[in-house]
């Protein structure tokens, strides 16, 4: 399990990088907790790895006209720590102890979770949630890519070899409204079987907006669309939840692997879907 | 002048002193075989068989060669020279099997080594690898040890009868007529799935060959060092003074390093024929698919009683699936035939049948694990127990204590053969009722909206087993005897080396309290070397619970005997009669009198000075006793998990989890505490979450730490152990082994907590680890019917 020889470049500016990257084989490292496994068993074998994290304008967290905008080197434990993020997005913290464990969180980026993909992480499930919108920088300059159209299948995204993910803009939400994250994994800190975000604004005792997204169940983020619709315009109620909670799993095909069954997995997306709405109604009566 | 009235003789033993070792590991200062450098080293990988069952056509290393940085590739025809290994025994119904040190014309399991490649680095080493090709014919086999049972099944040894390589039986009266005529049964096929050690520190090994002298130092990381040595020994043509094996720290074994592997025969061969050091050190990969496994059981089994509970017989089918060999030295039998000989457990049940069958399947060989046999045979037990209590609609409590056999019945031999002697049996079971009477668990179940389930779980165990049986059954290797050598050098310093290879029991520590009372030195005084066979003529190393009884024993009579030594000389310099001599603190004095000197002070009469002793008195200050126990200790215990499930995610959560165990005379309570608890996590392990797959195609499913999940500090519940010295048995120092006992009980308790919680629902928790997911498969299918 040692890597195949790779060049290493640092290079100290975004341009530097993508000139860097400008090579038949080249590969960004951030954090590294997910490409070194990968480098190891050999099933990616770059010939050269950029390592952005010498890129300063990268890490920070910043408040924008429309939103938070988090650099692609944010680290997880930064994210669950930052108190711009827990005065808008708070579900972001409550999310982030789920991601793995301490030395990961202090190292894993929110840009390598991102471009790593993997169906049951948590950064792809907030920023889809969230409705977030992911830049990329390119030789021909910046692009913005929603997360539907990013994320493709199971560690694969859209993002071109020649490109940096540098910025994740999470919109900020108008309305008054709760979110709440929950999951169910089999040791603390272990991916995720599934994952359950939701994102409830209630105006005039009416649900104005509800957003139910589920991570783990499928190759990539879902989100419960039949379910948001047939609840929004009413009453904001446990009983509307109820009603509407069997949309959740309609049509719904989970994944199926040794750690949980697809029936398994149903089941936890109904428990855990009802938990996290709940949550949501509770906080606001 | 030392007070007789004022003085009294520091006690080490019994105390809870801080080890002496963690200043060393818990500061990175440790030195693991890894961490050993010697200039010129070539590094080992290996390319290992992807399949299960296959004919190696041809190995094309053309390519691997001429890289740069390579510096031998060797496969099977490389190693003639080398007999395969083979675990014999005196098992009747034993096949022996061979094991090439590489895979010879065809493999046995997904995982053996087949190519060895030397190089500069392991990095060029894993580059040559993935040169090489291997052109196999994959042949048809029986992956499960049920289908490798059949009598139609493709043998997976040519040579061999069967794949049935090894047959037991055990009886005691007529179970089956018995079990007819009983008013009550119960019955189940349980199974334990297989199981792997996960050691911090993988497998390494590094051999230093020195040509000039003719002389390999192997540094491994093993916790059977002399049992190396001599097999090496032997399979390479070098005598015991040629070949010296070092165990540096080892970071833990749990079993896995407790027998004889090919890739360390290949580092001692080919640091001789390449006249240059050879280390090897596995990766997780290598050790998930490719160390030794454990387990991989079905019992099918029937307990019979009377309408008080009272056990009339039990009755027992028991397939083992022993892997592609029988691992060397225990061979497959290790693992299986103690299911059988350990499944009446502490109980008594006067009747028994049992038979143990184990079966070559393509998979690693299975080898020890910590508790080895009895995590199942409990499991398995403790279920019927429990399945009994309900039936009678008896307290579980209440049936054990029927059962369990009484102070007033010690001795009493089982009817699996084993003899039991003064043990707490029925004291644990009763300390742990008491614990859990105060957790007030009816109160939490009122409050709770989650299923609590309560299990408990009694065992016993034979401890520090003395050469009259072999630990592993059949194996013609005495496992039973311990030799201590204590000298006082000419600086006055005291070291006292052992057989033994400690890899996470503390033995440093206990070992050098046992020495330091003895003698009358501080324990940190004490220097313990172990795990070095150039300072023990003969020791097979540290395992089956065996250190603490049979390296103390050896260390109490060794001490003994240099003490004598040391009275006389110093009897001679104070001019008093050797009786009157005493020691204590590092001092050697008679009482209420000037005479007191230090032991630096005797070393340097004895060996440094002329003129103080007279030539004929110079004594060598050493001594060298062995210690036998002949039979073996009996340790005992009780175990109580409590579980809460959520109802609706399934999740299993450990809430508490009770030790009520009796291993006699603690040397160190802070150590037996480590080691139960330990034992414990291991056993959270077995019960809830490990668990290694293989596919229908023998291929495993389960090759990193992603797939294979072992407890983390976050699965742990608050855990109480209670000790219990009940009775002492007669061994010096009266110590029982304990370092196995915590995963031994532990499994059967938290199933039994599980089958406690789920109650309702009526399903059968028969098989380990049970997980969310399966108890999500149990309840559909429950519901389906
Ligand atoms: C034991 C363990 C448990 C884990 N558990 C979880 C968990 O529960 N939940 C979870 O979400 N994650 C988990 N992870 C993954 C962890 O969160 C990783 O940190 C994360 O997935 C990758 O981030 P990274 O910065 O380490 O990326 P790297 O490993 O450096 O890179 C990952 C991939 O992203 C690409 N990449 C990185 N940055 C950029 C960029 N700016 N632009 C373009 N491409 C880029 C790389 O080229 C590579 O392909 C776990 C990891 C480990 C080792």
């Amino acid at each position: 399990m040692k890597p195949a020889a790779f060049e290493y470049l640092r290079p100290k500016t975004l341009a530097d990088a993508l000139a860097a990257l400008d090579h038949e084989d080249a590969k960004i490292i951030a954090g590294g907790q997910s490409l070194l496994p990968m480098m190891n068993f050999r099933l990616v074998q770059p010939e050269r790895l950029v390592d952005i994290n010498q890129i300063e304008q990268l890490n920070q967290i910043e408040k924008t006209d429309t939103g938070i905008r988090i650099g692609a080197l944010v680290r997880h434990a930064e994210a669950a720590r930052s108190s711009l993020l827990a005065e808008h997005f708070p579900i972001i913290a409550k999310a982030m102890v789920h991601v793995a464990h301490v030395a990961i969180r202090n190292r894993g980026t929110v840009a390598g979770s991102m471009c790593h993909a993997d169906p049951s992480a948590e950064w792809p499930l907030l920023v889809t949630l969230l409705d977030g919108e992911i830049e990329i920088l390119g030789n021909s300059g910046t692009r913005s890519a929603k997360p539907f159209e990013f994320f493709l299948a199971p560690l694969v995204t859209e993002i071109e070899e020649t490109e940096i993910l540098t910025a994740i803009h999470l919109p900020l939400i108008a309305n008054p409204c709760r979110m709440a994250f929950d999951e169910i994994a089999q040791r603390a800190g272990d991916f995720a079987a599934v994952a359950v975000g939701t994102l409830v604004c209630v105006e005039g005792n009416i649900f104005s907006e509800i957003r139910l997204c589920l991570g783990g169940v499928f190759d990539t983020p879902v989100r419960a669309f039949a379910f948001e619709n047939a609840l929004i315009g009413q009453p904001a109620s446990v009983e509307s939840i109820e009603a509407a909670l069997p949309l959740v799993l309609k049509d719904l095909e989970p994944n199926d692997d040794i750690h949980a069954s697809a029936a398994y997995r149903l089941s936890l997306v109904s428990a855990l879907a009802r938990r996290v709405l709940f949550d949501t109604i509770d906080e606001m009566m | 002048m030392i007070d007789s009235t004022a003085f009294v003789r520091p006690k080490y033993v019994g105390k809870p002193i801080r080890r002496l070792e963690d200043p060393r590991l818990l500061t990175g200062q440790g030195r693991y075989t890894a961490d050993i450098q010697l200039p010129r080293t070539a590094h080992l990988a290996f390319i290992r068989s992807n399949q299960a069952y296959a004919r190696i056509n041809g190995i094309n290393l053309d390519e691997a060669k001429t890289l740069n940085g390579v510096i031998g590739v060797f496969t099977a025809s490389d190693f003639t020279h080398i007999p395969d290994i083979k675990a014999v025994s005196n098992m009747e119904n034993y096949q022996v099997t061979s094991c090439p040190v590489l895979a010879r014309d065809v493999v046995r399991y997904v995982g053996e080594p087949v190519v060895a490649i030397a190089a500069i680095s392991r990095y060029v080493a894993e580059d040559a690898a993935a040169l090489i090709e291997i052109d196999y014919d994959t042949l048809d086999v029986a992956v499960t040890a049920r289908d490798a049972l059949a009598k139609n099944a493709p043998k997976l040894h040519d040579k061999l009868a069967s794949n049935i390589i090894l047959e037991r039986n055990f009886a005691t009266g007529n179970a089956p007529v018995e079990i007819a005529n009983a008013p009550h049964k119960v019955s189940g096929r349980f199974s334990l799935t297989r199981k792997t050690s996960v050691s911090t520190e993988p497998r390494a090994y590094l051999a230093d060959y020195d040509v000039g002298k003719d002389e390999l130092i192997l540094y491994d990381s093993t916790n059977i060092p002399g049992i190396v040595r001599d097999e090496i020994g032997h399979l390479l043509n070098l005598n015991g003074n040629q070949i010296r094996v070092i165990a540096p720290d080892v970071g833990g074994s749990f079993g896995g390093k407790g027998s004889l592997y090919p890739e360390e025969i290949i580092v001692a061969d080919l640091s001789r024929r390449l006249e240059r050091p050879i280390k090897y050190v596995a990766d997780r990969l290598e050790e998930l698919t490719a160390s030794s496994q454990a387990f991989g059981e079905e019992v099918e089994a029937t307990l019979a009683f009377d309408a008080d509970g009272q056990f009339i017989a039990l009755d027992a089918e028991i397939i083992g699936d022993i892997g592609a060999y029988s691992i060397y030295p225990w061979t497959a039998a290790l693992e299986p035939v103690q299911v059988a000989s350990f499944l009446p457990g502490p109980y008594k049940t006067p009747v028994y049948r049992g038979r143990v069958r184990g079966v070559c399947t393509p998979k690693p060989p299975t080898g020890p694990y910590r508790g080895v046999g009895r995590p199942m045979a409990v499991f398995v037990m403790e279920r019927l127990v429990d399945l009994a209590a309900t039936k009678l609609n008896l307290s579980k409590v209440e049936i054990r204590r029927r059962n369990l056999v009484r102070a007033e019945d010690f001795p009493h031999r089982s009817s699996s053969g084993i003899v039991w002697d003064q043990s707490g049996f029925q004291e644990c079971l009763e300390t742990a009722e008491k614990a859990v009477s105060k957790l007030n668990l009816e109160n939490r179940k009122k409050k709770s909206n989650k299923w609590i389930g309560v299990g408990y779980a009694c065992y016993a165990e034979l401890t520090g087993i003395g050469s009259r049986i072999s630990v592993a059954p059949g194996m013609p290797m005495n496992t039973g005897t311990e030799t201590a050598s204590i000298s006082i050098d000419a600086t006055g310093a005291v070291t006292a080396k052992f057989g033994i290879a400690s890899h996470g029991q503390s033995l440093e520590t206990t070992l050098a309290q046992i020495v330091g009372e003895e003698l009358g030195i501080k324990p940190e005084d004490v220097r313990i070397i172990q795990g070095d066979t150039a300072f023990s003529l003969h020791g097979t190393g540290t395992y089956a619970s065996r250190s603490a009884v049979l390296g103390g024993g050896a260390a109490i009579k060794t001490s003994r005997a240099l003490l004598i030594k040391v009275k006389q000389v110093a009897a001679t310099l104070f001019n008093v009669d050797p009786e009157q001599v005493e020691t204590g603190d590092g001092l050697i004095f008679v009482h209420n009198t000037n005479h007191a000197i230090n032991f630096k002070e005797l070393a340097q009469a004895v060996y440094s000075d002329m003129k103080t002793l007279p030539m004929e008195k110079r004594e060598t200050l050493a001594a060298q006793e062995s210690f036998d126990p002949f039979l073996g200790t009996t340790s005992s215990s009780a175990h109580v998990a409590v579980v809460e499930i959520d109802p609706e995610t399934l999740v299993i959560k450990l809430q508490d989890f009770i030790v009520a165990e009796d291993c006699g005379k603690l040397i160190n309570p802070l150590v037996v505490d480590g080691q139960v608890h330990g034992g414990v996590a291991q056993g959270v392990g077995v019960a809830l979450l490990e668990e290694l797959k293989f596919d229908d195609m023998g291929q495993p499913i389960t090759a990193t730490l992603a797939d294979y999940l072992i407890p983390t500090s976050a699965e742990m519940p608050p855990m109480q152990v209670h000790h219990l010295e009940t009775q002492l048995p007669p061994n010096p120092g009266g110590f029982r082994g304990m370092g196995e006992g915590g995963t031994i009980g532990a499994p059967a308790a938290i199933a039994n907590a599980v089958a406690d919680a789920v109650s309702h629902l009526g399903l059968c928790i028969d098989s380990l680890p049970i997980t969310p997911n399966k108890l999500h498969a149990l309840i559909a299918a429950k519901s389906k019917h």
